[in-house]
């Protein structure tokens, strides 16, 4: 089922929820929905299951405006963070509740709630109460229970975020296989940009009610739209430095007390197309900074802090007052306090506007990249 | 030494317990003694005996008079009917409180609450004229079997009355439980498929069970305790309405002397159930302070 959702706002009282969202979902796609807490990245999903009514805007499943249609007339399954189960009620009692409101055969229901028990690994389980699961045994049941009823659209809200790191890594991976055998619908809302970035296969980006941007993780990734964007998804966070930007007759450069570097002639012909301003934000991910001699450096810093994360050590250098972190192969061999020199991936620099933290780098006015 | 000194300490918070413990255990001491004699000076009995027990099998009044066992199937009967009405008006009532918004809904909050407070005195004229307004109603008035209706002078309309005195308590602590279950849970339902009236009775009602039956034990127990409603609004102390409380003000006339042995013995037959209550379910009591969620059902 494809969803529509069109210049959609949610109020509650003055303080705008959701913002005038336009967002597109494929028949059979797999969206996050991304962004910190009070986003608005709830309450839309919340408005998609038909709980909160829209203020104003449109969502439409295929053709159809859904609107005013109650949660139960929507045919959505929705897995919830605090899973949501029936204390009083057993496995079994669970899955089947949405079938038995149905007032479907028993046996067509015992047939149903076998099938998907037994796919999400539970069946062994249908005779406890929720209370006797362990937690990622009742977030199955609940992926179970949102399943069962075979709906047109499948809705996540924060669904590992109360499973410990092993778990929710493993969970993750089997909701993700889950979708993709169903092919059903589903719109998934996290704050963990590790969890939006290997599940879904777009990702939609929300801060303060607004829709960032909306496109695959790579093109988040490599090309991010706005500041917010560029510094919200990747770990550790990308680097953002106050540049001068400068074009000179041999190309583009940018420069500032302590560095200046020459930037690719296609990168600084696209800031200029796009109306750069004389001060820039220059964005470079931890990656692309790397450690090297002297003669290839374009500066030098200072070590001030080294943090092993097992495969790389993530170092955070200083230099005129400013920070800047870098991805070192472990060990990184280097003391605190030392000198180094650093070198950029000019390839890989992002410019934004200050004023308006939207990239310069975008092709055409507008739109994602 | 700080050991000794968190003894002294805790042995003076005994201290200041037991004092204030003790003139309430000298009163119960004194009522099963006096119960048992025929004349007490101080909590010493003078003569023993089962004499004060007999309202057990006989009237204690002459003929004419019943024994005990009608006013304790009246008491019985009124608290019963109380109990249900209030549990089930309550939970109705709080659900959408909880859980829904409208128009007028913390004015009605804040009323129930003002109505909680009010002294139910001042409100036995009016209600005595209600009730005879409700009698005038063919069946309803006083026609219905067992509890002989709703009007005046019935045992219905006495728990009606003791209804609405308790309604605006029940409310609050039924609302109180609801506010405790989950959102998500609610919200799950509705997606599942349920109806508003079936997620209050499949999904809310069994998982606050813990709060229905603390609210059934408080309401059970202000019934049964209950006199000055039933003594305005019910005929003669023998009367076939009359309910324990009624029934022990017998034994208190101006024209025969009191026979205080008598009346201890009543109340203690009429503290019974109510001390066997509470030994039993004084952690479902506790519930409705301490909301009751985990490890409940």
């Amino acid at each position: 089922m494809k969803v529509t959702i069109e210049a959609l706002c949610k109020l509650f009282g003055k303080v705008k929820a959701v913002d005038n969202l336009n967002l597109e979902i494929g028949d059979g796609e797999f969206v996050a929905l991304l962004g910190p807490s009070g986003c608005g990245k709830t309450t839309t999903l919340l408005m998609l299951a038909g709980i909160y009514k829209p203020s104003s805007g449109q969502i439409r499943f295929g053709e159809q405006v859904v609107n005013h249609l109650i949660p139960k007339e929507r045919n959505i399954g929705m897995v919830f963070q605090s899973y949501a189960l029936y204390p009083h009620m057993n496995t079994f009692d669970n899955i089947s509740y949405p079938l038995r409101l149905k007032k479907i055969p028993k046996k067509e229901i015992s047939r149903r709630v076998h099938k998907v028990a037994d796919m999400m690994g539970i069946g062994e389980l249908l005779e406890r109460k929720p209370a006797e699961l362990s937690g990622g045994q009742q977030q199955r049941v609940a992926v179970a229970r949102a399943v069962v009823k075979e709906p047109a659209i499948l809705l996540f809200d924060e669904p590992l975020s109360n499973l410990d790191a092993k778990l929710r890594l493993r969970m993750r991976g089997e909701i993700k296989r889950l979708q993709e055998s169903l092919g059903v619908t589903s719109v998934y809302v996290t704050h963990d940009q590790v969890e939006a970035m290997t599940m879904a296969s777009r990702v939609a980006v929300m801060n303060f009610g607004v829709l960032q941007t909306y496109g695959t993780p790579n093109q988040l990734y490599d090309h991010p739209d706005t500041v917010f964007v560029a510094g919200f998804i990747g770990a550790p966070p990308m680097n953002f430095l106050e540049m001068r930007f400068e074009e000179r007759d041999d190309g583009f450069y940018l420069g500032s007390q302590a560095l200046e570097i020459r930037i690719p002639d296609e990168r600084g012909a696209q800031a200029r197309q796009n109306d750069v301003p004389q001060r820039v934000i220059m964005g470079i991910r931890p990656e692309d900074v790397s450690v090297v001699a002297e003669q290839d450096a374009d500066f030098k810093a200072e070590v001030y802090l080294i943090e092993p994360l097992g495969r790389e050590d993530l170092v955070t250098f200083r230099f005129n007052d400013e920070e800047i972190r870098a991805l070192a192969p472990a060990p990184f061999m280097r003391r605190t306090g030392e000198t180094i020199f650093l070198k950029l991936d000019k390839e890989k620099v992002h410019l934004f506007n200050p004023e308006t933290k939207v990239s310069v780098l975008r092709s055409g006015n507008g739109g994602s990249s | 030494m700080m050991s000794i000194k968190r003894m002294w300490k805790a042995g003076l918070a005994y201290i200041v317990l037991l004092i204030p413990t003790l003139f309430l255990l000298l009163g119960y001491a004194w009522l099963i003694i006096a119960s048992f004699s025929s004349r007490t000076e101080g909590l010493k009995p003078v003569g023993w005996t089962l004499n004060n027990w007999r309202f057990l099998w006989e009237s204690p009044f002459g003929s004419g008079y019943s024994n005990i066992w009608p006013a304790t199937l009246n008491t019985l009967v009124m608290s019963l009917v109380m109990t249900a009405i209030v549990v089930v008006v309550a939970s109705l009532a709080a659900y959408p409180l909880s859980r829904m918004k409208f128009a007028g809904r913390k004015g009605f909050l804040s009323l129930t609450l003002i109505l909680h407070a009010f002294p139910s005195v001042t409100l036995l004229i009016p209600i005595y004229f209600v009730l005879l307004w409700i009698q005038k109603i063919p069946f309803i008035g006083n026609g219905i079997p067992l509890i002989g209706g709703f009007g005046y002078n019935t045992l219905g309309g006495v728990a009606l009355v003791m209804v609405a005195f308790q309604l605006p308590f029940g409310i609050w602590v039924m609302k109180g439980f609801f506010d405790n279950i989950s959102w998500d849970m609610e919200r799950s339902a509705m997606i599942d498929g349920a109806s508003r009236i079936k997620i209050w009775w499949q999904i809310l009602m069994p998982n606050i069970k813990p709060g229905i039956a603390a609210l059934s034990i408080f309401s059970f127990l202000t019934a049964w305790n209950a006199y000055i409603i039933p003594v305005t609004f019910t005929i003669g102390s023998t009367g076939h309405s009359s309910v324990l409380s009624v029934y022990l003000q017998n034994f208190i006339s101006e024209s025969v002397m009191t026979e205080w042995n008598a009346v201890a013995a009543v109340g203690l037959f009429q503290l019974v159930p109510v001390l066997l209550f509470f030994l039993f379910t004084q952690e479902t009591l506790m519930n409705i302070y301490g909301g009751g969620k985990k490890g409940g059902v």
